[in-house]
């Protein structure tokens, strides 16, 4: 299905979209808080953990603090990570009205994708102010790119989500192999530790991470301001539009026999 | 010009695939992507061809599991089928199952929100007709509770009030009419008949063969998948009936039957037209002969009894020869024949069983039975068998006396 035909269903989109944010929080007293609260405590654990009693000092550091590198990582992770494990579990999730209405199917993926990503970038901003605020050296000035790059990061992502979606519904067993899968990736993710840190034979299996990318690009820009856009760049965008393209096709070939297997 | 079919399906079938085995589901998967290679499957709809012009009204008929809700679902896109065509052209509002589209958690009015942004509405036409939405859905204040709290009715007045504003080419309703109470029933049965006299098209699964009738013009009747009947809605209707009478009494029924030699018995049994044509099937209110040769073992001529019957059992009629000094001819040694007509057949359209009987000419002793039956056609809104003689006269000034005395 080409991308312009879903511009009449722009409107369930959103309406999607302000259900997946709004049913988050429902029913909870403090809303909207949670989405902040989950990563402000895993920060806390990484801090105390790593520098109370590891100690860790290592020279990309140059003079930012421990909780400063890992927050300018945390919160682009956290978008992938939960955006992927929701947007694989949202069809079967949305089997009530797949079963019963005609509508295309993966507006449920790119709904919980984007909700996902609404959130903690929302959270991210805010935690990125509140550490200029209180007197980190951040360079906000590159914050636009950062912002292309969490785009980037959203195709990549929802793309992704499509996939497992997909095999969700035909294969139940893509819900368990989620939990292991986002773990291992995220230790094989520079996001507590930098990257030249990894023995040089890791690194070339690393380097073939997306997230590797994703992060260190954010974190050099937030941390040292280096702007400079490189034919790197260029690959890693034409690569995520593939993975998205890639995503969509897998997916509503499938979507058609949903209904069958739900 | 000749309308364009709003719907058209053809040689429409569904498989729902059987997967037991993981090493199935991967297969299927691939078969699935590229488009090659069988899956095991069971078939639940097949060969199915209908057309659907605009302002045509079909009602969808069968028994639970003949694949009704399979077809609605086809036509209105949530399925795809596995072989045949299928052609649409213009906007469908379907009201699939209770509460299709809504979220439990959420009030009313959001659910309102959710479900015509499914049916393609944009926000500013929702908040447009919001108002008529909740007028239509006459649900109170209950509007602004989360809908789990709501009862199935409720949640049906909400659904087919949204459905309503959508104002549909084709509105597609399974069984959602059965759960609303008797005036919602008639606001939604006057709804639809004014839709359908605006030119609107309705495609209605219903276990209510009066609102079959009502609604719908024409009928289709699904059984095992397959279509088994497709016409005007009153005909389709009774001989689905009929097919449950027949369905129901086939246990409970057995034909008990003698044949020894010697006895008196009907040897032939047939029904006519008044020009003498054998029939099977006469409109309602015309003439019916009942003929019959019987034999008779000593040579006297036997009482013969004729009884009418409906499918499942129930009489209606019956009566004997005695009765009115009838003696059946002599046609040959020991045979005789019969033949008795009914002038203005009162019954009502459908199936019914025409039964006979020989007796000694004592009228003692019942020997045998032959049935045969008889299809009565005809377009009625009556009820029940058979059409008593009336007329509608208009009030006399003495009813008012008479309501004032009941007062007092």
């Amino acid at each position: 299905m080409a991308i312009r035909k879903l511009w009449p269903y722009r409107w369930l989109l959103l309406n999607f979209l302000s259900r997946e944010i709004k049913g988050r929080y429902i029913g909870s007293v403090s809303g909207a808080f949670w989405a902040l609260l989950h990563p402000l405590a895993l920060l806390a654990v990484y801090a105390l953990v790593f520098t109370a009693i590891f100690r860790v000092k290592f020279p990309e550091l140059a003079g930012h603090s421990f909780i400063l590198f890992v927050a300018v990582a945390l919160w682009p992770w956290l978008s992938f990570q939960e955006g992927a494990q929701r947007g694989a579990l949202a069809v079967q999730n949305g089997s009530g009205l797949v079963k019963k209405v005609a509508f295309p199917h993966e507006l449920l993926v790119h709904a919980s994708v984007l909700s996902t990503y609404v959130v903690h970038v929302g959270g991210f901003l805010l935690v990125l102010a509140v550490l200029a605020l209180s007197g980190s050296d951040l360079h906000l000035l590159s914050l636009p790119l950062v912002l292309l790059l969490l785009c980037m990061q959203f195709l990549f992502t929802s793309g992704l989500s499509l996939i497992l979606a997909a095999l969700q519904v035909l294969l139940k067993d893509v819900e368990h192999l989620l939990a292991p899968l986002f773990m291992i990736w995220f230790y094989a993710t520079p996001v507590l530790y930098p990257a030249s840190l990894v023995p040089p034979q890791i690194q070339q299996v690393m380097a073939w991470n997306p997230f590797s990318y994703f992060i260190s690009r954010i974190r050099d820009l937030l941390m040292t301001g280096n702007s400079q856009i490189g034919w790197q760049d260029a690959v890693m965008l034409a690569a995520c539009l593939a993975v998205f393209t890639a995503g969509r096709w897998f997916f509503n070939r499938l979507s058609p026999y949903f209904e069958d297997f739900l | 010009m000749q309308p364009v079919p709003l719907i058209r399906l053809c040689q429409i079938g569904k498989d729902y695939p059987s997967v037991s085995t993981s090493g199935n589901r991967l297969r299927m998967i691939a078969s699935l992507l590229f488009r090659r290679g069988e899956i095991p499957h069971f078939c639940a709809l097949q060969g199915v061809s209908l057309e659907l012009k605009a302002g045509e009204s079909l009602g969808l008929i069968g028994e639970n599991g003949a694949g009704k809700s399979t077809l609605l679902k086809i036509i209105a896109g949530v399925v795809k089928p596995s072989t045949g065509q299928i052609e649409v052209n213009g906007r469908i509002g379907a009201l699939l199952e209770l509460g299709s589209g809504f979220h439990p958690e959420y009030s009313g009015l959001e659910n309102i929100h959710l479900a015509a942004a499914l049916m393609g509405m944009s926000h500013a036409e929702i908040d447009r007709k919001l108002e008529d939405i909740v007028q239509f859905a006459d649900i109170g204040s209950h509007i602004h509770e989360p809908i789990k709290h709501y009862s199935s009715g409720m949640v049906v007045r909400l659904g087919f009030a949204v459905a309503t504003a959508m104002r549909p080419d084709i509105l597609i309703t399974d069984e959602v009419l059965a759960v609303g109470d008797e005036s919602f029933q008639k606001k939604c049965i006057r709804w639809i008949e004014g839709y359908l006299a605006q030119g609107g098209t309705l495609l209605l699964c219903s276990h209510s063969m009066y609102h079959i009738q009502t609604l719908c013009q024409k009928a289709v009747w699904i059984h095992g998948g397959r279509m088994h009947m497709y016409g005007n809605s009153f005909d389709v209707t009774r001989e689905y009936l009929t097919y449950h009478e027949e369905k129901n009494c086939r246990a409970e029924h057995q034909e008990h039957r003698v044949h020894p030699e010697g006895i008196y018995q009907i040897r032939n049994l047939w029904l006519e037209d008044d020009a003498g044509t054998e029939i099977a099937e006469l409109e309602m209110g015309g003439v019916l002969r009942i003929c019959g040769v019987a034999h008779s073992p000593d040579e006297r001529p036997p009482v013969i009894l004729f009884g009418v019957a409906r499918v499942d059992g129930t009489s209606i009629y019956g009566t004997h020869s005695n009765e009115t000094a009838y003696v059946p001819g002599r046609i040959a040694p020991a045979t005789y024949g019969f033949c008795v007509r009914l002038p203005r057949l009162p019954l009502l359209p459908g199936k019914y069983t025409i039964r006979a009987h020989a007796m000694d000419p004592e009228g003692l002793r019942l020997f045998d039975t032959v049935n045969t039956t008889l299809r009565v056609t005809g377009q009625t809104r009556d009820y029940s068998l058979c059409r008593l003689e009336h007329e509608w006269l208009p009030a006399r000034p003495d009813f008012a006396e008479r309501e004032r005395g009941a007062q007092e």
